[in-house]
């Protein structure tokens, strides 16, 4: 135990000391924020300012007007009108050169962002719905916010002109449309977007972290291989001794980083009200139920995976040898979040459940679908708590076996130089004593 | 004197090849044992066998008399073949932990750190990486980590590879202090010229089987001093009639006699003075080459006599 130890200390020194250290600290959040959050929160951004909107009516059936005067519902967060409409052009619809050239007067305004946008309104809108929308680009709530705002306008002009004894106004309110308002059982807000950036976050950092402390043990132990110290290192300790020493060693490592990081959690936690989560939702976030079941399966996917690249690094004998295995272990930490967008929507269905349970996917995909439930107290009266436990469970007892089967090969690769093993000898290497 | 490590029948093999044959040998407490044989003989497979890295297929090894023990591991100090360190850590880190390992404490190392890298002119490096060294003081930084935690049995395998003449020396100078001190030397090499500077007891091996064992001195006696090297003024035909000569073979400066092995050769120094001026008469002892040659029948090409350091 106490060799074990200096292996330890070494291993987590030898990571803890080096810049990359602090440097993986602070870039990898900021890489996850970049490739997760970033472009969901810039597109669902708000603009900071007022939006200004022309009309090109070619109706002349106040189309334009009456649109408007809609818009005049939404508002930016200063209180600001959210659109402005400038100028109304009336052109008869006959009459192309105007259109021509009041079309090339707002392009230059557009172009030169005076203006944000403008419409056109051709001729019989109502009938053909036959209206365009020019601008530099578009944004996803502009685009629908004037979608179901021209609806409206069309459809009251179709309804004026038909037949019904009923007022304009209120087969508009009777056919009004709503916004579904999403909520989770016990009448907690789910804000779908933010639960899945957030569920996606906790997958990242097990799979970053897997994957990056993975490969370095994997490359530590090809180079004692290339190097040859491993021959005084098994001189010194057994085999076993220096698998688990340096998948501790580094496993420490991965744990201060991990811990820093949850430390920065909980002080933005302490901050949310600027930021604009939800309380609900950070709420599942960072509940102590939650992340004790992601700190296990921390540890346990970390153990699991590690042990597996400890294996690869002592039947190899370079890196580029090892790129082929690791494949299939990058996919299998993956492929939760490939399938979340399915996991997000079927929590709890079969398949889902099934692949849960199947040990190497256990850690990411329980984190995703505890994450999309939500667990606030620890009580087996809620399902997932159950599974993530069998969860739990299931992998101890997977990774103990690859432990066993790991170490039997381990002690035999790690001397093996030159060529790399066929998978009979392998198999014949496990049956040694 | 008492014996340190014994090895009984031991037999390893390798898929189609027997590594080691049915090997049997022992190690006297306090002396310099060498393994000497080709390259592929099988020397480090048994040295590996010993430090317990592989497991031998048959036969069993001996410390003192008894099974090897784990803690066997603390008390030796092995240099593998092919050596390699931590190339990021530092000297001290380096020796420390490698000591630490052998559950060496700490202060003891400490204390002695500094004499050792002194005594291999590394004291100036204590501080610096391992890839800042040269290969050679590297190879010098490694014996220190090898010998620092004061082992029973030091294992040096081709112990010469890599080391210029002059370090050569000073780490066989390091080897006669640590063997004055009681500790056992087990080493292996290709080399025969320095094994034969260096050992008290041999045990040549081929093909991994064992050729001859004994302590040196025995060795070369048994294979007889049947030869004469005789330097003189004159013409010395006369000798080729002397009883005993079995061979007459005439250089520049002096000839060689190959004798029956019931020859006088004080008789012959005798006859030989009695004629004319003897500049050098030496009894010639068979060296370790010729004597693997003689009874393992290698073809030279294999063997490397000069001590060119092994590639």
């Amino acid at each position: 135990m106490s060799k074990m130890w200096v292996i330890i200390k070494r291993e987590y020194a030898q990571v803890v000391k080096k810049k990359s250290f602090i440097v993986g600290i602070i870039l990898t959040p900021l890489f996850m924020v970049g490739i997760t959050v970033l472009p969901a929160m810039l597109a669902s951004k708000k603009a900071d300012d007022t939006q200004k909107i022309a009309v090109i009516d070619m109706d002349n059936k106040k189309v334009g007007e009456k649109f408007a005067e809609s818009l005049t519902r939404y508002t930016l967060d200063n209180g600001l009108p959210a659109y402005e409409v400038t100028d109304i052009y009336y052109i008869d619809p006959n009459d192309t050169a105007k259109l021509t050239e009041q079309r090339a007067v707002l392009d230059s305004l557009v172009r030169a962002k005076q203006l944000k946008s403008y419409l056109i309104i051709n001729h019989k809108a109502e009938v053909n719905d036959s209206i365009v929308l020019v601008a530099k680009s578009f944004g996803f709530r502009t685009n629908s916010r004037f979608e179901k705002r021209l609806s409206d306008v069309l459809s009251g002009i179709r309804l004026d002109k038909s037949d019904v004894n009923l007022e304009v106004d209120s087969i508009l309110k009777l056919t009004r449309r709503i916004d579904l308002m999403q909520q989770a059982p016990g009448g907690r807000e789910r804000d779908f977007l933010t639960m899945y950036l957030g569920g996606i976050v906790f997958v990242m950092i097990i799979f970053m972290t897997i994957i990056g402390y993975g490969q370095v043990l994997m490359r530590s132990i090809i180079e004692e291989k290339n190097s040859r110290i491993i021959e005084v290192m098994i001189s010194s300790v057994s085999p076993f001794q220096l698998m688990a020493g340096k998948i501790i060693g580094l496993g420490l490592a991965n744990l201060t980083q991990v811990g820093i990081w949850i430390v920065i959690g909980i002080g933005i936690y302490n901050f949310r009200g600027s930021l604009d989560i939800s309380a609900d939702v950070s709420a599942i976030l960072f509940n102590p139920v939650f992340l004790s079941f992601f700190l296990i399966y921390l540890v346990i996917g970390y153990i699991m995976y590690s042990t597996l690249f400890a294996l690869i690094g002592s039947i190899v004998n370079t890196d580029k040898e090892a790129q082929n295995f690791i494949f299939p272990i990058t996919m299998s930490l993956i492929l939760p979040v490939m399938v979340a967008m399915y996991i997000i929507q079927e929590p709890d269905s079969l398949i889902t459940v099934t692949l849960s349970m199947i040990p190497i996917f256990t850690p990411t995909m329980m984190i995703l679908r505890m994450n999309f439930i939500g667990v606030e107290t620890f009580s087996f009266a809620n399902p997932i708590i159950l599974e993530a436990t069998i969860g739990v469970a299931i992998t101890i007892l997977s990774t103990l076996l690859i432990i066993w089967l790991t170490s039997k090969i381990f002690r035999i690769g790690i001397l093996m130089y030159g060529k790399r093993p066929t998978l009979p000898e392998i198999i014949k290497w496990m049956r040694y004593n | 004197m008492d014996e340190y490590l014994r090895l009984e029948n031991i037999c390893k093999s390798y898929e189609t090849k027997k590594a080691v044959d049915d090997l049997s040998l022992s190690v006297p407490q306090g002396c310099i044992y060498g393994i000497i044989g080709p390259n592929g003989a099988g020397k480090t497979t048994t040295i590996r066998m010993i430090m317990n890295i592989i497991v031998p297929d048959s036969g069993n090894i001996f410390i003192k008399g008894a099974g090897v023990t784990k803690d066997f591991r603390n008390r030796v100090g092995y240099l593998p073949e092919e050596r390699g360190l931590y190339k990021k850590m530092t000297l001290e880190e380096i020796i420390k932990f490698l000591a630490e390992i052998k559950g060496f404490p700490v202060r003891k190392i400490v204390e002695s750190m500094d004499s050792w890298l002194e005594k291999m002119s590394l004291l100036d490096y204590k501080g610096k990486k391992v890839e800042e060294l040269s290969k050679g003081m590297q190879q010098k930084l490694q014996f220190i980590t090898t010998l620092i935690h004061q082992p029973e049995l030091i294992i040096l395998d081709e112990l010469f590879s890599g080391l210029d003449p002059l370090n050569i020396e000073l780490i066989k100078n390091i080897l006669l202090e640590e063997k004055r001190r009681g500790t056992t030397i087990l080493f292996s090499t290709h080399v025969m010229e320095q094994a034969e500077k260096l050992c008290d007891y041999i045990c040549m091996i081929n093909n991994g089987r064992k050729v001859l064992d004994g302590r040196l001195a025995e060795v070369k006696s048994k294979f007889g001093t049947n030869s004469i090297q005789i330097n003189m003024e004159g013409d010395a035909g006369f000798i080729r009639e002397f009883s005993g000569v079995k061979k007459v073979t005439e250089f520049p400066n002096y000839i060689e006699l190959k004798l029956s092995s019931d020859a006088d050769s004080r008789a012959i120094l005798k006859e030989v003075a009695d004629r004319m001026t003897i500049r050098r008469f030496e009894i010639m002892e068979p060296s370790l080459y010729d004597i693997f040659i003689n009874v393992a029948g290698v073809k030279p090409a294999e063997l490397d006599r000069e001590g060119k350091a092994d590639v």
